[in-house]
């Protein structure tokens, strides 16, 4: 006897049509305790925004939990609860599915409320991974689990996680002068990893907040289409990155610019670059990574040599993986041998007609 | 005898700096026989820039004095309060207290409060609160050092500060012993010169009690326990705030607690002339910091504002917005009000603040590669002429 699962419906949260669009309403406000300058800060109001009233927030431990709700002392307008270091992935889960026993057994109001759980990039891509992922496998609720990558736990003092970029000073990895580089491992691709890994995910996405209206869009995507959904974030981090705070801005822009941060969604399985990412993708031109590592103090220790390596790396994603940024797969020989036989056929084919 | 110094400094960009203050003290005071410890101000406080924190020396004659000194929880009676950023002035909210702290609050009577500033003491007195007993400033010519967490601008601040510390408080350390610690410490004749010029020129100017700011300190009160909710629930905040007079407005509502009036080094100014209201400030203020006017400006209120720039970052309309140095305001009133009362006044105000350099060139944060060397190089032949 087949069971049937029992979804309940989403909010249809319509894509933004532009700025002067955008409701007035903030639902995670000032008088928060980040650094000047926090991009993650941002994603959380623009996530508020876009989310809308009737949503509950769950936050990791991390700078956007201590900083945002120190004894007493909150910024959110909705309701938000803290939950473990590594437990987004359980916590968006457990409400998800507590709030749909409260609406059967008609305890509450029977409406679509959208679960957001957060964690830091220590949380989501090191602790809390296992528990994203089982999350990641229950079509029965709806929930989105967004990751703000500030490349750090940053909270702490700027320790490493496996999202720090290669070479950067952080207070496991100070350069040195027997050894400059002390952090030669690459970040993982936890979007690309996540959607291959979970068909029943339906929606998987970057983003980045310095592209504010299409950030927003995608995480409306995310809580309308349903199921468990997962978003990444790259967050300019003054303190852990070490920069003038007012260029925050800039460097979420250089970060997609330069090709670091590609901005893409996956959409039940179909893959789109969106953004500038996107015409990145058509074949215009990358900023140099120079510009963008030469303004953080985490990479000032680099030489010419260095700064050429990470060059060499990002021109290698966008050249020859499957998906860049994504799946750091390339075709081997025969696949794309059968690409290209096929690609014939078809256009055998078309000839014919 | 006992002596203890506080450094007050803005988060983690200074913190290099409040370290080397304070461990250059007790460095100093070994060299005299004595004994000290410098330590960091306890509290679940994580540092941000921006946010105030502090570092403590204290020194003593011996072990026992030092450790009977030591059995509190932090030092409250010292003999120099040092701000290495003088808008501190304006007071500290830093995460481990409500409200607003007077930056003289933990001086002790007769005690000194010392500044990095460009500023005249009697410019600062207008920041700095009143006390009920008698106190001094002093002012060390200089802007205010930030650099990096990873990246250190040795721009001699640091030794500077220690030169000043012998000449105003010499019972917590002599200026010899501070200049055998630099020695030791950095071997660096050019800082023991940049502290001796220090010790020099430094001067505290006598604060009455019915001198500085009359001003009530912000204060926040927190709940009992047996006052809160069960479940440590706190309670959300209201979506929206009524303002009189700015119907078809909007102003958000805002954490009632934790207020930014004094976390500051810069505030924007605004253009409402030549402001296009693309909405682009607004959207992109990390502190949700804009009021939207009832004619669609853009107000940033300054109860919110950590003044981390990204407004005028984003702002597409050349000189719209512009970062002016905090040191320049006296109080925290509505720009846009004050356009809309008197948009001829407000002008000429606007002009006034935007023009000054000196307060509008103000960086807190690396920035480019090469740049520090430039302007530390800068700065020293400034300090030590
Ligand atoms: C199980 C556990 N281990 C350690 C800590 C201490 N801790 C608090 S915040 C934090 C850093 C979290 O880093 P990340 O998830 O990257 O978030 P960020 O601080 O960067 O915002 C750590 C290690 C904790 N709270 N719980
Ligand atoms: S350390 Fe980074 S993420 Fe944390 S509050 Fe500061 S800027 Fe934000
Ligand atoms: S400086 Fe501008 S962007 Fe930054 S907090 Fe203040 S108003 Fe917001
Ligand atoms: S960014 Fe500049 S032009 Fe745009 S609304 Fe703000 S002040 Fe006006």
């Amino acid at each position: 006897m087949a069971t049937e699962l029992t979804v309940l419906p989403t909010q249809n949260l319509e894509a933004f049509k532009g700025v002067k669009k955008l409701p007035v309403e903030e639902y995670f406000t000032s008088g928060h305790r980040t650094c000047q300058g926090c991009e993650s800060a941002l994603v959380m109001k623009l996530m508020a925004k876009a989310a809308g009233p009737r949503t509950v927030i769950l936050g990791s431990t991390g700078c956007m939990y201590v900083a945002n709700t120190t004894y007493y002392s909150t910024s959110w307008v909705v309701p938000w609860m803290h939950t473990q270091l590594g437990s987004s992935g359980s916590a968006a889960v457990g409400t998800a599915a507590g709030l749909k026993a409260l609406m059967r057994k008609n305890r509450i109001k029977q409406e679509p409320i959208n679960v957001i759980a957060f964690c830091g990039d220590g949380g989501g891509a090191d602790m809390g991974l296992s528990s994203i992922s089982a999350a990641l496998t229950y079509p029965e609720y709806n929930f989105l689990i967004l990751m703000y990558d500030n490349e750090s736990y940053a909270n702490t003092d700027i320790q490493l996680s496996s999202m720090t970029p290669y070479g950067a000073n952080t207070t496991f990895s100070p350069p040195g002068k027997a050894r400059r580089i002390l952090h030669k491992r690459w970040k993982k691709n936890m979007a690309g990893m996540l959607a291959a890994g979970h068909p029943e995910c339906r929606y998987v996405a970057t983003v980045d907040a310095s592209y504010a209206l299409e950030m927003m869009n995608r995480i409306r995507k995310a809580l309308t289409i349903g199921g468990p959904t997962f978003i990444h974030s790259l967050d300019p981090c003054p303190k852990g990155w070490d920069y003038d705070p007012i260029q925050s801005h800039d460097l979420g822009e250089l970060a997609v610019e330069t090709g670091v941060w590609p901005l893409f969604e996956i959409e039940d399985g179909v893959l789109k670059f969106y953004g500038k990412s996107k015409s990145i993708a058509q074949g215009r031109k990358r900023k140099p990574v120079r510009e963008y590592l030469l303004r953080q103090g985490r990479f000032a220790h680099f030489t010419d040599e260095d700064i050429d390596y990470f060059q060499k790396k990002i021109d290698l994603m966008w050249d020859r993986w499957l998906i860049p940024g994504a799946v750091c797969i390339e075709m081997g020989d025969d696949i794309r041998k059968q690409l290209t036989r096929a690609e014939q056929e078809v256009a055998a084919a078309e000839a014919k007609q | 005898m006992t002596g203890s110094i506080e450094v007050v400094y803005r988060g983690i960009f200074q913190k290099t700096l409040g370290q080397r203050i304070t461990r250059g003290i007790v460095l100093a005071a070994v060299k005299e026989g004595r004994v000290g410890i410098s330590f960091g101000r306890y509290g679940d406080s994580p540092e941000r820039n921006g946010i105030p924190a502090k570092s403590f020396a204290v020194v003593a004659d011996n072990e026992e004095d030092l450790q009977t000194y030591l059995s509190r929880y932090e030092p409250t009676d010292n003999d120099v309060t040092v701000a290495v950023d003088d808008t501190l002035c304006k007071g500290v909210e830093s995460w481990a207290w409500y409200g607003l702290q007077p930056i003289n609050k933990l001086t002790r009577s007769g005690g000194v409060v010392l500044t990095t500033s460009m500023q005249s003491p009697e410019e600062l007195l207008e920041d700095c609160h009143r006390k009920d007993t008698e106190w001094s400033l002093a002012v060390l010519k200089g802007i205010a050092s930030f650099s990096g967490l990873w990246v250190y601008k040795d721009d001699h601040t640091d030794v500077r500060v220690l030169g000043a510390i012998a000449r105003l408080a010499p019972h917590v350390v002599k200026l010899e012993s501070v200049e055998a610690a630099i020695r030791d410490e950095w071997n660096d004749e050019l800082k023991v010169t940049s502290a001796r010029k220090a010790y020099e020129r430094v001067e505290a100017r006598k604060v009455r009690p019915d001198e500085g700011n009359p001003e009530r300190p912000y204060e926040f009160q927190l709940p009992k326990w047996w006052e809160m909710k069960e479940g440590l629930v706190i309670p959300g905040i209201p979506v929206q705030q009524d303002v009189e007079g700015w119907e078809g407005g909007y102003r958000p509502g805002r954490n009632p607690t934790f207020k930014k009036f004094a976390t500051r080094t810069m505030r924007p100014v605004v253009d409402f002339e030549i402001c296009t209201k693309c909405t682009l400030c607004w959207l992109q203020c990390p502190d949700s910091c804009f009021d939207v006017t009832p004619t669609g400006h853009y107000d940033a209120n300054m109860e919110a504002c950590c003044g981390c720039g990204v407004c005028e970052a984003v702002c597409p309309v050349e000189n719209c917005i512009t970062m002016v140095n905090e040191s320049a305001f006296g109080d925290n009133a509505s720009q846009f009000e004050m356009y809309e009362k008197d948009k001829d006044t407000y002008k000429s105000w606007l002009k006034g603040k935007i023009e000054d350099k000196a307060t509008t060139d103000r960086t807190h944060g690396f920035q480019l590669r090469g740049k520090y060397e430039e302007e530390v190089q800068e700065i020293i032949r400034e300090v030590t002429k």
